[in-house]
């Protein structure tokens, strides 16, 4: 589930200079492609069985949070990872999926569902009309201004009365009520586990496509991208789109599994919490940015001594991955297992060399076989 | 007359604080195209760690200051060392949009975390420069740290626009900036002034810190929001115009103090990042960024 080389999946027949007969470039792309669905699956069943296993522990807690973070950074790996766009507002997204949950819920008596459905559609709305104006943005431009948009949308909530001001707002319903805490915890854990699994299709779908191949050559070169035909600004809204959207489904998934939401979700702190989970754990890699949300969500809670020291680690953390392997810990291992089956192909190759050699030596009684080829 | 004339005042200290670190941000971008985002939290260490010196370790408040602005420097050559040389200078590690943000975004979390560790969560001011009451002119009142809160932000500002455009040395920093084969290859050491530059706005930025820590108070969250404003009004100057940024940080300081004064308390600061967004947003030509056309 790491970056897909879309020149290894796709069937590329590039010309050789100057050779007679060669065919334009033709760029496959799988259409029925089983990845992202088997992907998608094996992540919700993989995190539902975990969470199962620890029985409404508060360890399971721990985990639900992480499950609902990692929503948010699946999509930060298309946004920020796969297609290099610096934008910095998916915190401000959660917001709009928490607060939304939030309201519908102990304002309007929507139920759970009815709630996340709708916070998907005012999201989706809500992250296009945003998304039509920053987007038009270059580069540091568009960060800058997404840099301010937690900014203002945090302070907005600690004066409203209506968002319940600096206490937030509680009494979020679980999406799957059980008969006791446990039962919804764990229920509720496995419900989260399923968007997981939705949202890392989608996303693997989405990067394994044509749209995917040209969100790799905008990332690339905008210039060059454009010269084939992409469409600079759809392409860049989409992404933010989905991004914002996935982002708004872990929100509600947190307050859902918090029973809770306070501006604290708004703040800065919550994006650089983010940005840490999908940089060190590895910004091109969806199982990375799934594991980062995970352990560091755990690491903050886990002992007193890293709970404090945190920002600390973090940091050097990030310093060291930044200088060793920009691709985080899921590029390092990317790279190290890519070595070895290296090694492996290339032994397999020896052997296989040598066997073929003993057989024909074999039948034939002898010759190098070199003319046979 | 005189709320208008008090909210100006107000509105020009707390300007001053984004000025100037725009202005820090604005000349080291301009020398190696990276944002320092670890300059507010320079100013908290230089106003935290002062108050520290001076009230937990008992030295005499001119020693503290000397120890501290040596500290921050020291951390700063560190950096430099440990991170951006093998960074910038050897070709190691992550580079364009991400290295542009977050290798002092990393350096950011480090010194938080030191802060933490080290001081608690209290909140710190150091003692006074210029102790006493504040200046009264009829109903015109404004603190002596603010005076020179304002002083040293029009001075930096003129010193650094001053250094980049009249001497050798400033030039040879900007030619850095623009491309640093080049300036290479002409003799200019780009990685001594990245590093000397580093070193002094990080100074620059604690001694900002101490000035201003005992109208507001330090804690060890105080930086990220200095170095965000900070970022704010260094890309207003397009990122390399230092003198320009402390006046458009002064702008955007008097405008949050008019609107708090005149609009909404409450809502002053949503209403300023309101409007900064839409100016990134809809005109950006004024941070040197052009549009994409609609």
């Amino acid at each position: 589930m790491t970056e897909p080389a879309a020149a290894d999946r796709s069937t590329i027949s590039a010309p050789v200079p100057g050779s007679p007969g060669s065919a334009p470039a033709v760029h496959r792309v799988r259409r029925r492609d089983p990845a992202p669905l088997g992907a998608g699956i094996f992540t919700a069943a993989v995190a539902a069985l975990v969470l199962a296993a620890m029985n409404g522990s508060y360890l399971g807690l721990t985990v639900t949070t992480g499950v609902g973070y990692a929503i948010v950074t699946v999509g930060m790996v298309l946004q920020l990872g796969y297609s290099r766009q610096l934008a910095f507002s998916q915190s401000v997204f959660m917001g709009v999926g928490a607060y939304g949950t939030a309201v519908l819920e102990t304002k309007y008596g929507f139920s759970a569902i009815e709630s996340l459905l709708a916070v998907i559609g005012l999201a989706l709305v809500v992250s296009l009309l945003i998304g039509a104006v920053v987007t038009r943005a270059p580069g540091l431009a568009l960060a800058l201004a997404t840099l301010l948009l937690p900014l203002f949308i945090y302070q907005l909530a600690t004066f409203s009365g209506w968002l319940g001001s600096f206490s937030g707002i509680s009494g979020v319903l679980p999406f799957w009520m059980g008969e006791d805490y446990t039962a919804t915890l764990v229920q509720s854990g496995v419900f989260s586990a399923v968007l997981l699994g939705i949202a890392t299709a989608i996303v693997l779908r989405v990067m394994r496509s044509g749209v995917g191949l040209q969100l790799m050559a905008m990332a690339a070169d905008e210039r060059l991208g454009e010269s084939l035909g992409v469409s600079l600004r759809q392409r860049r809204l989409e992404v933010f789109v989905l991004g914002s959207v996935l982002a708004a489904v872990g929100g509600a998934v947190l307050a859902s599994v918090q029973g809770i939401v306070t501006p604290n979700l708004l703040s800065e702190t919550t994006e650089i919490t983010l940005l840490l989970m999908v940089f060190v754990a590895g910004r091109k890699s969806i199982a990375g940015a799934i594991l980062g949300a995970v352990v560091i969500e755990y690491l903050t809670t886990s002992t007193s001594f890293i709970s404090t020291n945190i920002g600390t680690i973090e940091g050097i953390a990030l310093l060291i991955i930044l200088l060793v392997e920009p691709d985080g810990v899921a590029g390092a291992i990317d790279r190290l297992l890519g070595r070895r089956t290296d090694q492996w192909a290339a032994s397999l190759r020896t052997w296989g060399a040598a066997q073929l050699k003993t057989g024909r030596l074999g039948t034939r009684g002898g010759g190098n076989g070199a003319g046979n080829a | 007359m005189s709320q208008f004339l008090n909210l100006f005042a107000a509105g020009l200290t707390s300007g001053a604080i984004y000025g100037i670190f725009g202005a820090c941000l604005a000349v080291w971008f301009r020398v190696c195209n990276v944002l320092n985002l670890a300059v507010g939290d320079f100013a908290m260490f230089g106003a935290i760690g002062t108050a520290w010196l001076v009230q937990s370790a008992g030295l005499p408040f001119i020693a503290g200051i000397v120890v501290d602005l040596a500290g921050v420097g020291l951390a700063a050559w560190l950096f430099d060392w440990a991170v951006l040389h093998p960074a910038f200078d050897r070709g190691r590690g992550a580079h364009g949009i991400v290295g542009v943000f977050f290798y002092t975004f990393g350096l950011s979390l480090v010194l938080e975390g030191v802060a933490r560790a080290w001081f608690g969560g209290d909140v710190w001011g150091a003692p006074d420069i210029w102790s006493g009451s504040a200046l009264s002119v009829l109903d015109f009142h404004v603190q002596r740290a603010g005076i020179l809160v304002i002083g040293l932000a029009v001075v930096s500002g003129l010193a650094l626009w001053a250094y980049l455009r009249f001497t050798v040395s400033g030039r040879a920093a900007s030619a850095c900036g623009e491309s640093t084969l080049g300036s290479r290859i002409v003799g200019i050491d780009s990685a001594k002034f990245r590093r000397r530059i580093f070193i002094g706005t990080a100074v620059l930025a604690a001694v900002f810190g101490i000035v201003e820590s005992p109208l507001s108070g330090y804690t060890y969250l105080s930086g990220p929001t200095l170095s965000l404003i900070g970022t704010v009004a260094a890309g207003f100057a397009s990122f390399r115009r230092p003198g320009r940024a402390v006046a458009i940080g002064l702008v955007i300081g008097v405008v949050e103090s008019l609107l708090g004064g005149y609009v909404s308390s409450s809502y002053n600061d949503v209403l300023l990042y309101a409007i900064l967004f839409g100016v990134i947003i809809f005109r950006p030509e004024v941070l040197g960024l052009s549009a994409e056309p609609a």
